[in-house]
């Protein structure tokens, strides 16, 4: 339990070191706001929050937060460009129907875009895949197939070849081992647990 | 917990919970009010009801804005064997999602109104005649300026929130684009920034039924007389457009009225539903005023805050308050992206605005729901303490 909320607050520690002071924020995906609310009380920013469900959205209010409940493309749609400093779609890409056009129409509202994703790549999961044969199970990803969600895994190579196809910039990354905490330096698309960058275009 | 409360039936409004019988009050406003095309009134009356008690600071106010057909009078009931309390009696009491522990409720029947403010159906003191159309042209901003006086008067010094469905969410918006140093929170429900173009050929349909009706006579009619079959043909169309396609299937089916002779190839009452539809014809022109009726619905007609201000944004620029917007699914009259566009535009001018969105099948009247989930939001809302928005518009 302990493990899992650690690997909770990674994007916390890590997104709140790369948001500026009193930025404006748009978290798509925001759940129950954790995330923008740690940001609104370290970093003072203008939040606002995108997510579908009626209960999340008011954990959301009750936090104090800006959150708009409806779909996060046809809301970036009414923003004109640059409105954000800063987008962050963490631990929602591998759940999207268009990651591609969620992720250009983020660039363009936005100044920067930070991605946080679980790295599908990592050997534990190549070792699921392979030896037992089955659909990957962990800490994050903890039901079987039938009661999961569609999800489209993405690994760092995934998405680092995606990057360079569309020419988005990569202007920062960060790589963390199994444990999600210590930084993975040496191939990362094998032996990093999760995998955060920051984009620009 | 008095006795008496202990014994109150549940249900009941004197269980503990409720706010209990309630005495409406007259506000006369005794100088003169310009209203916006100019019209002078010398002096204007709202009747209004309050629950729970201004604390010492004047700043726990929360205001409640009706909807066309609505009036002051929403919780609580008029007497110990008042069988019918007020309107949004779900919503308002102690403990309550609006708690009237914490807060101090007020709400008035607004100007233009028929059930005891100034409106067509008073008195106009030069003529010792009623003012039917003679009545100044009343707009939303006038219906929101004259209660800003109502709270003056009572020592409101911040109003904690403003919350209004229909034709309330537009007098909630504006109260924060109007004094936005003075509204800290808006709660607009099932509403729109923009009569669209829908809602006033229904609203039309209703004033043509009114003024087709020879009993209205331009307008001049006795108390207790006037254009009772057009009003009630009014009530009956706008009643439609209030509810939705699956709420009537589920609560009148085809179901047939039982007749002597079983079947009928006659024109009277078959169906339930259009029993009960002439029932709510019958029962609204015995509360309303039909002229009141006119007034209330042109001022929605002419209610466009793009227009007024420039645009959305600009309309919002001024706003302090954080606000929340709620709609609908199965909202036709005021749909669901009526209100995102407000909540939209709210964070494109920079503020703090929410979006929700609840999943109903009772049409536009979904916002008076009884529902655990809208309780819950509303309370998420209103019981946080109020931060300091800081603006970061570029």
């Amino acid at each position: 339990m302990t493990k899992i909320v650690e690997k909770r607050t990674v994007d916390m520690q890590i997104i709140g070191e790369w948001v500026a002071p009193r930025s404006r924020v748009l978290d798509l995906g925001c759940g129950r706001g954790a995330l923008l609310d740690y940001l609104v009380q370290s970093k003072d920013v203008a939040a606002v929050g995108v997510d579908l469900d009626f209960a999340r959205v008011t954990a959301c209010v009750a936090r104090g937060l800006s959150v708009y409940q409806g779909d996060m493309t046809g809301f970036m749609r009414q923003f004109p460009d640059r409105h954000f400093d800063r987008v962050i779609c963490s631990r929602t890409v591998q759940e999207l129907g268009d990651p591609a056009g969620v992720i250009l129409e983020a660039l363009r509202v936005g100044r920067t875009l930070t991605v946080g994703f679980v790295n599908h790549g990592f050997w534990k999961n190549r070792v699921d895949a392979l030896v037992r044969g089955r659909k990957v199970r962990n800490d994050v990803y903890t039901t079987d197939w039938f009661e999961s969600r569609p999800a489209n895994p993405v690994t760092i190579a995934d998405f680092e070849h995606f990057c360079a196809a569309k020419e988005i910039t990569i202007t920062r990354r960060a790589h963390l081992r199994g444990n999600w905490h210590s930084p993975c330096r040496t191939l990362p698309n094998l032996f990093a647990g999760y995998a955060l960058y920051d984009l620009a275009k | 917990m008095t006795d008496s409360e202990e014994n109150a039936p549940v249900g009941s409004p004197f269980a503990a919970g409720e706010v209990g019988v309630v005495t409406p009050r007259d506000f006369v406003c005794p100088r003169p009010f310009t209203f916006k095309s100019g019209q002078v009134l010398p002096g204007f009356t709202l009747r209004y009801e309050t629950y729970g008690e201004l604390s010492a600071t004047r700043d726990n106010a929360i205001l409640i804005c009706h909807a066309l057909s609505g009036d002051h009078h929403c919780a609580g009931v008029h007497s110990a064997d008042d069988r019918k309390p007020g309107w949004w009696n779900n919503l308002i009491g102690p403990g309550k999602a609006v708690d009237t522990r914490r807060f101090f409720v007020v709400c008035a029947n607004v100007l233009g109104g028929c059930v005891g403010s100034s409106g067509p159906s008073s008195l106009n003191p030069e003529t010792g005649q009623a003012y039917g159309i003679s009545f100044p042209f009343v707009t939303m901003l006038d219906m929101v300026r004259a209660q800003k006086l109502l709270l003056d008067h009572l020592g409101v010094t911040t109003l904690h929130g403003v919350i209004g469905g229909s034709m309330g969410g537009m007098q909630a918006m504006l109260f924060a684009i109007e004094f936005p140093g003075y509204t800290r929170r808006v709660l607009a429900m099932a509403t729109t920034a923009r009569e669209s173009a829908q809602a006033i050929a229904f609203n039309e349909v209703g004033r043509q039924a009114i003024m087709q009706d020879p009993d209205w006579n331009q307008g001049n009619y006795g108390k207790g007389a006037g254009p009772r079959v057009g009003l009630a043909i009014a009530r009956m169309m706008a009643h439609i457009t209030y509810v939705s396609d699956a709420s009537m299937d589920r609560k009148f089916g085809r179901r047939k009225k039982t007749t002597a002779n079983g079947e009928s190839y006659t024109f009277d009452v078959q169906f339930e539903v259009e029993g009960y539809l002439r029932h709510q014809g019958q029962a609204f022109i015995n509360r309303f005023d039909a002229n009141s009726y006119l007034y209330i619905t042109r001022a929605l007609d002419q209610f466009d805050l793009a227009h007024a201000y420039g645009s959305l944004e600009s309309a919002f620029a001024p706003v302090q308050a954080e606000s929340l917007i709620v709609g609908f699914t199965s909202d036709w009259l005021f749909p669901p992206e009526q209100n995102r566009q407000i909540a939209l535009a709210m964070l494109r001018a920079g503020k703090r605005a929410s979006y929700a969105e609840l999943a109903t099948d009772l049409g536009h009247d979904s916002f008076l729901l009884e529902s655990e989930e809208l309780y819950a939001l509303i309370r998420a809302f209103l019981e946080r303490s109020h931060i300091v928005a800081v603006d970061f518009s570029i």
